[in-house]
């Protein structure tokens, strides 16, 4: 009789155990994926934690959660030129990209050493200042325009190509300052830009 | 040791140690929280972006980068003092609490300015009206100045673009540059104020430029000079075609020009508009609004070559004799009016010496009729034995005469006193009540005429009796009304009476003080009369008589039914019915007749005469009925009220006349 009634006992727990269950999972399913587990996917090419090893490869730690917003959103509604991210995109909410930004912005950006012209990288740094530093403030660090600061030097000179051959929209005023540029420092410019960029370690 | 090697020596050594300072410093700096955010700009806790205001001014506050371009090519002043801002009123804010639809810098699409001041200004004074100390007790005339806003003509949708108001606050208030009270930049807006409202009222700062005040401001930089806003006030606009704008523009003249104004109030123009009213003339309608110059340009309207023209504008048929009228006569300013002044001076001692005499006439009567019924004496009505017979004393001519009289003399105190005392609530609300200035002009002037007309209609037939009884009528006997010795001695015997130095006096048919009553009129309809058909018909006045008249003509049209509204409604109200013996009325004048006892008291001598000469039987009648009783007391009830009030009115008026 003992036994019969330990056995229930088991019995009643298990079935305890399952009812919590069913009613905890719909839950969790609801709730998804934390926007933590969702980045993990982006490791393979940014990084762990955003902080990417691959020079082509934008780090996206530390950045501005609404530009990593705007940049996905543009991917997914095919507006931004891409490789492979406008297909990755494609498979999130809007609350779900806005919970990744979130991730990635409260990491923070680990600069990897890349090799840099310094005379280029000096003239870079006048031009900047003369025609970026208004919008990419501070010399490019995280900001409401992005992540220039310390960014790879092959994924920023692919980006100033696409703009410069009209894959990529550019953003309001940046066309004008970028052609300042160029007549001032000719082909030299987008080099140097990207050098000063890259200098920053 | 070379030399060298010894300076590399020192040089390290000093490395060294200054790297033992600088490392541990520059460590610290270098290896920024691990914590947190690398971007700075959100609030860690709500997540929402933060734009402070140097981001800003990254661009907005580049000296060297002043305008930019918009989307279109177009160019744009993108630049804002930020000195300016941080010295103003809101030096505290951040941009974007004032401009809230920017979310994004750098502006993903282009700005709009679109900025509301009023929630913000209304909510913090919701916040703070209960705060002990004054810091935001500004907010108070803000919000005033906001509500005014809302119901002036700026605030209504523009006719061409209804998607926006005519004004709004910062094309009118520099948004950067709000200075509080008494700074700087309030006495900089003040300069600014027409070139501000000159940017949508073009022609009007054309014309305020030429003006008086307009080189004062602009030229001379005079920021005690009027600018739009001290005539069109700053916030309660409203359009120059309204009644309101009109009103509060002559009002605002004031504010600088006070002694213009009180002499201007004082004209029947000036009574007008106090009373709310457009229809007479305003400063503006002869001055010149936004050209207003002084008499000594020949530009100016009131120049002497332009002024008949400007009394045209209301006046059509004036001519030369206009150019004569004082439009700011002022009958206190001996030196400049020496005639209106004079007039105002014999008036005015008329008035007193009248008023004087005769209040001092009824408190002395009142004193004596209370003492003679504190002591049992004096005429009382006996109540056991009420009169039967009564004395006829008024034909049915007369009763109605006295009644019309009454009416039309009311009528014009009530119309005539709303002007003289334009300065009080209830003159407006009379005005108001009547059907407005122009109704109330035709109300007193028909009134005016059935006044006259019933006064000679009175003389027509008076005379005409006299000729009838002309062989035999007594021009100084016992029933005429002309002034007598005995008027003399009666009034002396009645002070002694008053005093308690001898009896009271016996009267014939007529006592001195219905003689007084009788004979007042005369003088009155005369003075009133004839000043009030001067201002009746001024065009036609013109052509005989110089303007000053109409000055002359309002002075003592006004003195003289003051004089009369205050005797009548006091003095003769006291002598027919207020005094102990006839308190509370007497319905004589509407009966027609008197108890024979009342008679024999108040007409002793008149009654012995009839008696001997046995002429009594045929003025005898019977007590009238108790309807004719009661429709007698009901009206003369009803008049005497009206009578009461417009007394306490008109000395209400007077006590509260502006200095």
């Amino acid at each position: 009789m003992e036994n019969m009634k330990s056995h229930k006992t088991i019995h009643r727990s298990l079935r305890n155990l399952l009812v919590a269950m069913l009613a905890v999972l719909p839950a969790a399913v609801s709730a998804g994926p934390s926007g933590q587990a969702m980045s993990f996917t982006c490791a393979g090419c940014h990084g762990t934690d955003g902080s990417s090893v691959g020079p082509s490869m934008p780090a996206i730690a530390g950045m501005d959660p609404e530009v990593f917003v705007d940049a996905m959103k543009a991917y997914r509604e095919d507006e931004r030129n891409a490789s492979i991210m406008n297909r990755i995109a494609k498979a999130y909410s809007d609350e779900q990209l806005k919970e990744m930004g979130w991730f990635f912005a409260s990491q923070r950006l680990r600069l990897f050493p890349q090799p840099y012209d310094p005379v280029l990288a000096e003239q870079g740094a006048r031009l900047h200042d003369e025609y970026c530093e208004k919008c990419h403030e501070k010399g490019g660090r995280p900001g409401d325009a992005g992540t220039l600061a310390g960014q790879w030097m092959p994924y920023l000179h692919y980006s100033m190509e696409d703009f410069l051959d009209g894959k990529r929209k550019w953003p309001r005023k940046m066309k004008r300052k970028v052609d300042a540029a160029i007549e001032e420092a000719g082909d030299k410019a987008i080099p140097a830009l990207v050098n000063y960029y890259g200098s920053q370690q | 040791m070379p030399r060298r090697i010894a300076n590399i020596g020192i040089v390290s050594l000093l490395a060294a140690l200054l790297g033992a300072i600088i490392v541990p410093v520059a460590a610290a700096t270098a290896t920024e929280p691990d914590e947190g955010l690398m971007i700075d700009h959100f609030d860690p806790e709500t997540g929402k972006r933060i734009i402070p205001n140097e981001r800003c001014l990254t661009c907005h506050g580049d000296k060297q980068h002043q305008t930019d371009v918009r989307d279109d090519g177009t160019p744009v002043e993108i630049f804002v003092h930020s000195e300016e801002i941080e010295a103003s009123v809101h030096g505290s804010q951040k941009c974007t609490s004032c401009h809230v639809t920017i979310d994004r810098v750098p502006h993903r699409k282009a700005p709009a300015v679109i900025v509301g001041c009023i929630e913000c200004h209304r909510e913090t004074w919701e916040q703070h009206k209960d705060d002990p100390d004054d810091e935001y007790a500004r907010l108070e005339v803000v919000n005033e100045q906001i509500d005014s806003y809302m119901k002036s003509v700026h605030a209504q949708p523009n006719t061409l673009d209804q998607s926006r108001t005519n004004a709004t606050c910062y094309d009118c208030h520099e948004g950067h540059n709000v200075g509080e009270l008494g700074s700087i930049q309030r006495a900089e807006h003040r300069l600014k104020n027409p070139e501000i409202c000159g940017r949508c009222h073009e022609k009007e700062l054309q014309d305020y430029s030429t003006s008086d005040h307009g080189k004062a401001v602009m030229e001379e930089g005079d920021s005690e000079a009027a600018v739009c806003s001290d005539c069109h006030t700053t916030h309660e606009i409203a359009s120059p075609e309204t009644d309101k704008a009109k009103l509060q523009i002559t009002q605002n003249c004031g504010d600088c020009h006070e002694e213009a104004q009180r002499t201007y109030f004082k004209s029947y123009h000036g009574q007008v508009h106090r009373l709310g009213y457009t229809d007479a003339a305003k400063c503006h309608d002869c001055h010149g609004g936004h050209l207003v110059k002084s008499e000594d340009d020949p530009t100016s309207e009131i120049h002497a070559s332009n002024r008949l023209e400007n009394c045209r504008n209301c006046h059509e048929d004036a001519n030369e004799n206009f150019l004569s009228f004082w439009p700011h006569g002022d009958a206190h300013d001996r030196e400049h009016y020496p005639g209106l002044w004079a007039f105002r001076v014999f008036m005015e001692i008329l008035i007193f010496s009248v008023m004087g005499f005769f209040w001092i006439h009824v408190l002395l009567w009142l004193y004596r009729e209370v003492m003679d019924r504190v002591q049992g004496k004096g005429f009382v009505e006996d109540l056991s034995q009420p009169d039967l017979v009564y004395f006829r004393r008024f034909p049915l001519v007369w009763r109605w005469i006295h009644f019309l009289f009454a009416i039309a003399t009311m009528t014009l105190i009530l119309t005539g006193t709303t002007l003289l005392f334009s300065h009080t609530a209830w003159a407006k609300a009379v005005v108001e009540f009547l059907g407005g200035i122009r109704m109330e002009g035709i109300i007193h002037r028909t009134a005016a005429i059935i006044w006259l007309s019933i006064f000679f209609i009175h003389l027509a037939i008076a005379i005409s009796n006299i000729w009838r009884k002309r062989k035999t009528f007594e021009w100084f006997g016992s029933t005429s009304l002309v002034p007598n010795m005995k008027d003399l001695r009666d009034l002396r015997d009645m002070f002694k009476w008053f005093l308690g130095r001898g009896p009271r006096p016996e009267f014939g048919h007529w006592t001195y003080w219905q003689k007084f009553d009788y004979w007042a009129p005369f003088w009155g309809a005369t003075v009133i009369g004839a000043s009030g058909l001067i201002l009746f018909m001024p065009d036609k006045t013109s052509l005989i008589l110089p303007g000053w008249t109409f000055n002359i003509a309002n002075l003592v049209h006004a003195e003289e039914a003051l004089l009369a509204a205050i005797f009548l409604n006091s003095v003769h109200f006291f002598n027919v019915h207020f005094r102990p013996e006839r308190f509370p009325m007497s319905t004589a004048i509407f009966t027609g007749v008197i108890p024979i006892d009342e008679f024999k008291h108040d007409h002793r001598l008149e009654y012995e005469r009839l008696m001997e000469s046995g002429e009594l039987e045929k003025h005898l009648v019977q007590r009238p009925s108790r309807r004719v009783s009661l429709a007698a007391s009901f009206i003369t009830t009803v008049l005497i009220m009206a009578g009461l009030t417009l007394l306490t009115l008109v000395l209400f008026g007077l006590i509260t006349l502006p200095s």
